[in-house]
């Protein structure tokens, strides 16, 4: 039997700032309800600026879980492959990536330790806005990043397979505290 | 009237500054520094767990994120009395010390070496005459002729390719550009294996830490790292010895790479020691905990005041009173309600967005005061104060930049030559090679502690009825960062952080008093108002990191990077 090709699954995004957090938050769920080969790796990756290139390097196959500037409704999930990567718009995110993933792409190549093979699953926010909250578009597109990612993973031949009794979400910025709430809530609470 | 340039965003890293600066005759007549984007970390922060504050504090910025973690903790630890074991001050000095090493590194070769190197030019570049330079300049084995010949191969395909690749955003041909083309090979040789060493620096975190930005290994009351010298699943001795080699290989890399290419560099750009000095009152806090108590210090803090060594007073604890009653916050320029000048525990987060206004409000950030003045907060600071104050590793490899790029320049360098744009590229050199020294000082302690049988990583924290304030505070990559937390019935009832980058890139006080960005491109010449490389260089020795600086929020959605002049 061939060995499980080595795959990180990289979720990008600012856990602070609403839909942004999306990409961590998918990560998240699918730790906790699927069982995953030891080769496959899940990393919230936050928002890691320059360091972006690190966790690229030496996989076979990198699947980034991410928002994306495009013009369709929140919500919306496509997947972007080869090319179609370097060409993606940064994120509408307000600290921009900066070095984005083109440039983190073009660094592995130059250090010699480019992946093999590099998607991205791009998702289109409704609000990028202080709060640890998604808005109900993002909550909504959860399952179809994350019957996207797991499709890929299949593809690529690692074994996925839906736990038969989920564990617990580690997406802590979640839970709210007595308040909670955005921005928005924050600003009409005190304006 | 003068030309005006609008730089927005400047930095190549995570975050949103914008820079104004109005040019008369070749030189900037008037700056205004300006943060785009308010974070209001201290609204998600409301009524949570203490316990819990560092998880959100670390997200703040994707760059500074163990430095945000370890403030956090250190702020409520403040604010209960709570001492944590000997084991965890020095897995958390080992963790923020490879994590300097890493950003500095990072932020010379990957973040602001291209406003100095020119890669194109390299392409002009003997490497037999190249490695030969090298030679006279250190001991590294990476400038031998074949390296440097793979090197210039790398280039010219990029370049025959039609596109620079990682380079692009570069200054190519510009006429501020003034290298010889074989220092430019060996800069961007240097560039490319500063990758390979910034991921070493990196691994020390990911082993005490995890792998991803965010550590993990945290806790108000010490750490998580269960040690049992004897288990794969803890920190062990195996894990121990692989801390001590990756941190001795980035040592080497310091010592014979990043600071002899910042002293050959800088002595190649002798005009640039006379612009951007800006605010030259400065401060720093004391680092590395040598005890649990934290009653000594491997890095040295303290202040001076306008350049004068003489001036320098340490503060010898982190809860010196003159720090903790020092500093305040202005909003008389920034986008809240009001115009008052308060302590941060004081304060309230209230926007109030204008406009940009020249005269008015025109920043998100705050603009922070020491005893009512401006001060200049990062590398060039601490290094400043413990040369006036006498720390022995400082005064070193102080002493031994300066008269190594003062032979090179073949004129004397005056320590007030430091007061510039590569002063604190010099100064941030120098402090990684003391920091490089000094890690390893903590490791041997952290082993000889285990090695006598103490194996403690954590003090529970008790959070008793009523009010508790606290601060914390720590000298990171980019200067002094302080969390300051007031604590009700075991709830978080108000956090502020005040950042390096909010002391760097405030706006103006009450007083009109300029922050240190602004200060600093007053005078700098600008040869191409189209490409004001000569602003950038200013700014991006000050290390921009803006998403922490900003407390947060675009008014107008999404900004495009643009450089116009207007």
């Amino acid at each position: 039997m061939a060995s499980e090709p080595s795959i990180c699954v990289l979720g990008i995004g600012s856990v602070l700032m609403g839909d942004d957090g999306i990409g961590p938050l998918a990560v998240e769920r699918l730790r906790a309800a699927w069982d995953i080969p030891e080769a496959v790796e899940l990393v919230d990756a936050g928002t890691p600026g320059p360091d972006l290139f690190h966790y690229l390097e030496d996989w076979e196959a990198v699947v980034v879980v991410d928002t994306v500037h495009a013009e369709a409704p929140p919500g919306t999930v496509r997947l972007y492959r080869g090319e179609e990567v370097r060409a993606v718009p940064p994120s509408p995110r307000l600290s921009p990536h900066d070095p984005n993933l083109r440039q983190a792409i073009l660094t592995t190549e130059m250090a010699g330790t480019a992946p093999g093979e590099v998607l991205l699953v791009g998702v289109v926010p409704a609000r990028v806005e202080l709060g640890t909250e998604l808005t109900p578009a993002l909550q909504a597109a959860l399952p179809e990043i994350e019957k996207t990612v797991i499709a890929e993973l299949q593809r690529l031949g690692a074994s996925a397979s839906r736990k038969a009794h989920p564990g617990h979400s580690g997406a802590w910025w979640t839970d709210s505290p007595t308040s909670g709430g955005s921005l928005r809530d924050f600003c009409r609470r005190i304006l | 009237m003068g030309q005006r340039i609008v730089i927005d965003p400047i930095t190549r890293i995570e975050g949103h500054l914008r820079i104004d600066v109005e040019v008369d005759g070749g030189r900037v007549r008037d700056s205004w520094s300006s943060g785009q984007m308010w974070r209001g970390i201290e609204i998600i922060l409301q009524d949570r767990d203490p316990r819990e504050a560092w998880l959100f504090t670390q997200r703040i910025c994707g760059v500074c994120t163990t430095v945000h973690a370890i403030c956090s903790v250190r702020a409520v630890e403040n604010a209960l009395g709570l001492e944590i074991p000997a084991n965890a001050q020095y897995i958390r000095n080992l963790i923020l010390a490879a994590h300097t090493l890493h950003d500095h590194i990072v932020h010379f070769y990957h973040l602001s070496a291209l406003d100095w190197v020119d890669v194109t030019k390299a392409l002009e570049a003997d490497p037999k005459k190249a490695s030969e330079l090298a030679e006279t300049l250190s001991p590294w084995p990476g400038n031998s002729r074949r390296q440097l010949e793979a090197v210039k191969a790398k280039i010219k395909a990029l370049v025959d390719s039609g596109q620079l690749g990682i380079f692009t955003n570069g200054y190519w041909g510009h006429p501020a550009m003034k290298l010889p083309p074989e220092v430019n090979l060996l800069a961007v040789a240097h560039y490319l294996q500063a990758l390979e060493y910034q991921r070493k620096a990196n691994q020390v975190v990911a082993i005490l830490g995890s792998k991803t930005p965010n550590i993990q290994n945290l806790a108000v009351g010490g750490v998580a790292n269960a040690i049992n010298l004897d288990n794969e699943a803890t920190l062990n001795m195996r894990k121990l010895y692989q801390i001590k080699d990756l941190l001795t290989e980035v040592k080497t890399f310091v010592e014979q790479v990043y600071l002899p290419d910042v002293i050959a560099i800088g002595s190649m750009y002798p005009d640039w020691l006379g612009y951007g000095a800006g605010v030259t009152n400065y401060m720093a806090v004391p680092d590395l905990p040598l005890d649990a108590a934290a009653t000594e210090f491997d890095l040295p803090g303290g202040t001076l005041s306008n350049g004068d060594l003489s001036t320098a007073r340490s503060f010898d604890t982190w809860t010196d009173p003159r720090f903790e009653k020092g500093v305040s916050e202005s909003i008389a320029h920034a986008w809240y309600d009001g115009d008052w000048t308060r302590h941060p525990w004081d304060e309230e987060t209230v926007p109030h967005y204008t406009d940009f206004e020249d005269d008015g409000k025109y920043s998100w950030v705050k603009a922070p005061r020491f005893d009512g003045v401006p001060m200049q907060v990062g590398p060039l600071a601490q290094v400043l104060v413990g040369y006036a104050t006498g720390h022995a590793g400082i005064k070193k490899w102080l002493d031994y930049a300066v008269g190594q790029a003062s032979a090179l320049a073949k004129t004397p360098i005056p320590l007030s030559g430091l007061h510039s744009t590569l002063g604190r590229h010099l100064a941030r050199a120098v402090r990684a090679q003391v920091i490089a020294e000094v890690s390893l000082g903590h490791w041997q302690r952290l082993v000889e502690n285990i090695g006598d049988g103490d194996t403690e990583i954590f003090n529970e924290p008790v959070f008793p009825k009523g009010e508790q304030r606290g601060f914390g505070v720590h000298e990171a990559p980019r200067g002094t960062l302080s969390h300051w937390v007031v604590i009700s019935n075991g709830k978080i009832a108000n956090y502020q952080c005040v950042v390096p980058s909010t002391w760097n890139a405030g706006p103006r006080d009450e007083h009109g008093q300029m922050g240190p960005y602004e200060a600093s491109l007053v005078g700098n010449p600008v040869a191409d108002p189209e490409r004001p490389l000569e602003v950038v260089r200013t700014v991006h020795s000050f290390d921009p990191c803006l998403a922490c600086a900003i407390h947060t929020l675009d008014p107008e959605g999404r900004e495009v990077a643009r450089v116009r002049a207007l």
